[in-house]
């Protein structure tokens, strides 16, 4: 019991840690800054290299090891998060972090393999005794470092100068601005200040913990949960709640199964969502709403004309249908096939984030509920798999109803990191329900799909079936959203308030583009399953969450065109350049980012902006003389 | 239907310790065009939030047809029939002009959501009725040649007469315009004087709060004056360019001189 207890505080601290470093960034940016996890696994493993490799004394490895990831941090938040701070809404600056995270870890994976790594305890392994508990040493380590780092934080903000700048930026960034303040400055402080509490956070975990590349979400995750739960931008809320979430954590893991302690961390979260939005120690005051205030992109307005849009998928269409009797793919087929069943689950996001403006880190869980649900149905109980895939959506459905109906009085940002937490959840239950999925390993001997009798069997045959099932959902889509469904849709993500004036339904519609993610989801992970006989949880965890999000933002969000760019581009190359492999994390994090920075639109939009242009310019070049034009170009 | 269209009864609001509104009263008589008017800072815009429920009002009651407004949220009083624009232009960017306004039309769609996405007849053939509508409306708004432009591209002043068509497209009882003529120009602002009276021929009941005198002057029915959270004058523009009270809480007390 007290075992426990203690254990749970020293998680805690650490979570305490995280959660500070969150409300530090939301504090002084209104981000919640996903990449802060990340910040952890640099340290510890910076520091293991400097010790155990190179040979230096721990201090010494230690500091060495803060400073690198601190100077790390200052520089990253330098190029990318902050200069995003002014033109991205706050929805896609939380998909930035997200893609800094897919970055930070794929640069871990380079340098450190996937391994999981452990440092030796800061002052021996023997334990202490005291009043007859057997106490480990890093104990006191892990208490000390969080108490100094809160109280020299407290200090920092409450009595310097730096610290009101800071606060200023977090009220008002363009009155602190306008009174000379460099907000600038003050946003990569306070991410490079996020990043050196991870660090150290990582650093002192580390001897009681093993950490690998892939850690980073799951402290990225428990340290939101502990903001969320204390109370987002709020210090005492932070440390408090990572105390709570550490002890909570603990005893689930003790009295229950290991397997519930991340459950109860998201049970934590959305009770805490639920009956106190703003956390236990919140600080929600009533704005200001007649006003708007977040910032919009100017994007303009990609699209094409109904004519060309008929020629060019038709086009599409058929070269796609023709493509395996030319005999030159089959070695690309079943990538072909994995494109085909990744773009439907993308489409479905693709409806929720760029049309109705939602961001869900979760749609790996819906692949893996639609996926599981299908298989075992399958494999254990034998049931036709068409029933199974129904089975599927069924329950995807129920779940998005369900999680949309906790978050529906929330903002939005609330969502996206619901959905993490409830892909977290449902990872968790796949892994540890050992005899109904086949925990890490995986399940095996998923039949083929089979529809009245016929087997799809062969890649040839599966191939048609993603195609028609993939030209169907696009028309089906292609209907909604070009009707008031579609437009309700975009006028919500444009403006809530303005929407809600001219009686649309806001909730209810956001609840729809929800399910029709999930079901979209739940389709595509039980053509997962059925295609590869095989189903593992770390082919619908959260990595593949956030690879959707990837190829979606990357394709071009809000136009149906734009996941079929961006799944194809993320699926096929790697698979030409098979040899680069180990790069495909990092590449998938810095083309996030740089999607972001250069090309808001996505590639898609990009294309079709400059075929625009061309087809401007030569209708252009017709009604002109060519002597003006000469003039003209000179 | 008789009686006014909106009724508000001693209505209070305070913010902490300031009180924004104290016990203002005044109908809003159906099909006359209202004007809301007083300097900076004398609550109107609150009290234009107040009638939408943006937030809710610590004392007294807002009729409309009749039926309090007390708890219903935004939506709810938009599907009344009560249909409001903001200060600032709130254009949907990212999307047309006329996606826009079709936007707005949207309460009258009746094809489900199934049926659009099944391409049914049915559902084409209610996207031709509101496409028709809107065209119609932004003709009549001198919109037209912007018809597939993003709707953020246009002038500060065409966007604010979207705003008003968009608003139109919900067929509302009452519109309620905050501030239309705000960062507008001479010329804008006769366009906007003309629309307004050609949607309060139609027999919507129109209340607008507005810092442009001559605006107001040229086409209000009713003219209620604010200041500092309470009514200082009402009535018809001759009377209020006559009253003392009005031209004390514009010019200062010690002015004594005729205001426009």
């Amino acid at each position: 019991m007290a075992a426990t207890i203690i254990g749970g505080l020293l998680q805690g601290g650490v979570f305490a840690l995280l959660a500070l470093g969150f409300a530090l960034v939301y504090r002084v940016t209104g981000v919640v800054n996903l990449c802060q996890g990340a910040f952890c696994v640099l340290g510890a493993l910076s520091m293991y290299t400097l010790e155990q490799t190179l040979g230096w004394p721990a201090a010494l490895a230690a500091t060495g090891a803060v400073v690198l990831t601190t100077l790390f941090g200052a520089l990253l938040g330098l190029a990318t998060f902050v200069p995003a701070l002014n033109r991205l809404p706050n929805s896609s600056m939380l998909m930035l972090t997200a893609g800094l995270l897919t970055l930070v870890e794929g640069l871990v994976l380079i340098f450190w393999g996937s391994q999981p790594f452990n440092l030796p305890a800061f002052s021996g392994e023997a334990p202490v005794q005291i009043f007859g508990l057997r106490v480990a040493t890093q104990a006191f380590w892990i208490v000390g470092v969080v108490a100094v780092v809160v109280c020299l934080l407290w200090y920092l903000l409450t009595r310097t100068m730096i610290g009101k700048q800071l606060r200023a930026c977090a009220e008002n960034p363009m009155a602190a601005r306008l009174m000379g303040i460099n907000v600038t400055l003050m946003s990569t402080l306070s991410f490079s200040l996020a990043a050196m509490i991870g660090a150290i956070g990582g650093i002192v975990l580390a001897p009681i913990t093993s950490l690998q590349f892939d850690s980073g979400t799951f402290f990225t995750i428990s340290g939101f949960i502990a903001v969320a739960i204390g109370g987002m931008g709020s210090f005492v809320g932070a440390i408090v709640g990572g105390l709570i979430l550490g002890v909570a954590e603990q005893f689930a893991a003790g009295y229950i199964s290991s397997l519930f302690s991340n459950g109860i961390a998201v049970i934590l979260l959305l009770v805490a969502l639920m009956f106190r939005p703003n956390g236990l120690f919140g600080v929600g005051g009533s704005r200001r709403v007649d006003v708007r205030d977040e910032q919009q992109v100017h994007l303009g307005i990609v699209r094409i004309q109904n004519g060309p849009a008929v020629t060019l998928s038709t086009a599409i269409v058929l070269l796609l249908a023709v493509l395996p009797w030319t005999g030159w793919f089959d070695s690309i087929l079943p990538s072909l096939i994995i494109t085909g069943i990744l773009f439907i689950g993308v489409l479905g996001l693709d409806v929720l984030m760029g049309f109705a403006g939602q961001v869900s880190l979760g749609q790996g869980a819906f692949m893996a509920i639609g996926g599981y649900a299908a298989a075992i149905l399958a494999v254990q109980y034998d049931w036709p798999p068409l029933m199974g895939v129904l089975a599927g959506i069924v329950l995807s459905l129920a779940c998005s109803m369900g999680l949309s109906l906790v978050t529906m009085r929330l903002r939005g940002i609330y969502l996206a990191l619901a959905t993490l937490a409830f892909a977290m959840l449902v990872d968790s239950l796949i892994t540890g329900w050992m005899d109904l999925t086949g925990g890490p390993s995986g399940l095996v001997g998923i039949p083929a799909l089979s529809v009245g009798g016929y087997d799809f069997a062969t890649p040839f045959s599966m191939y048609y079936l993603v195609l028609a099932l993939g030209v169907v959902l696009v028309l089906l889509l292609t209907g909604l959203m070009r009707s008031s469904f579609g437009r309700a849709l975009k006028a919500i993500r444009a403006d809530q308030l303005a929407a809600a004036a001219l009686d649309i339904n806001i909730g209810r519609y956001k609840m729809a583009a929800f399910a029709i993610s999930a079901v979209f989801a739940s389709i595509s992970g039980s053509l997962f399953a059925f295609n590869f006989h095989y189903l593992a949880p770390d082919m619908v965890g959260i990595p593949r969450s956030l690879e959707m999000v990837t190829m979606l933002v990357v394709g071009g969000e809000g136009m149906l065109v734009g996941p079929l760019v961006g799944v194809a581009l993320l699926t096929l190359l790697p698979e030409v350049f098979q040899p680069l492999a180990l790069y495909k994390t990092l590449a998938e994090g810095i083309l996030l980012v740089m999607t972001f920075q250069y090309c808001p639109a996505g590639l898609a939009g990009l294309t079709i902006k400059q075929l625009h242009d061309v087809f401007e310019w030569f209708a252009a070049r017709k009604h002109i003389s060519p002597r003006i034009t000469q003039e003209d170009l000179r | 239907m008789i009686g006014p269209a909106l009724v508000v009864a001693n209505i209070s609001k305070r913010f902490g310790g300031v009180t924004a509104i104290s016990d203002v009263s005044f109908e809003v008589p159906r099909g006359c065009l209202t004007a809301l008017i007083g300097p900076n800072g004398a609550g109107k815009t609150t009290l234009f939030n107040l009638v939408t429920n943006l937030f809710p009002w610590t004392s007294g009651d807002i009729l409309f047809n009749g039926a309090s407004l007390k708890g219903s949220s935004s939506r709810q009083i938009a599907a009344l029939g009560l249909t409001r624009t903001f200060q600032t232009a709130r254009v949907f960017p990212r999307m047309t002009v006329l996606e826009n306004v079709l936007v707005g039309g949207h309460r009258h769609v009746r094809s489900h959501p199934i049926a659009q996405a099944l391409w049914l007849p049915s559902a084409r053939r209610d996207e031709m009725q509101l496409q028709a509508r809107a065209e119609e409306f932004l003709e009549l708004a001198g919109l037209t040649r912007y018809c597939h432009e993003p709707a953020t591209d246009l002038p500060m002043g065409s966007q604010k007469m979207l705003e008003v068509v968009r608003a139109l497209m919900t067929t509302p009882q009452l519109l309620l315009l905050d501030e239309p003529a705000a960062g507008l120009n001479d010329s804008e602002t006769a366009e906007l004087a003309a629309l307004l009276c050609a949607i309060r021929d139609c027999g919507v009941t129109i209340m607008l709060v507005e810092h442009n005198m001559s605006l107001v002057m040229s086409i209000a029915d009713q003219v209620i004056v604010l200041d500092v959270g309470c009514i200082i004058a009402s009535g018809n523009p001759k009377e209020i360019r006559r009253d003392s009270r009005v031209i004390a809480a514009y010019m200062g007390n010690d002015g004594g001189q005729t205001c426009a």
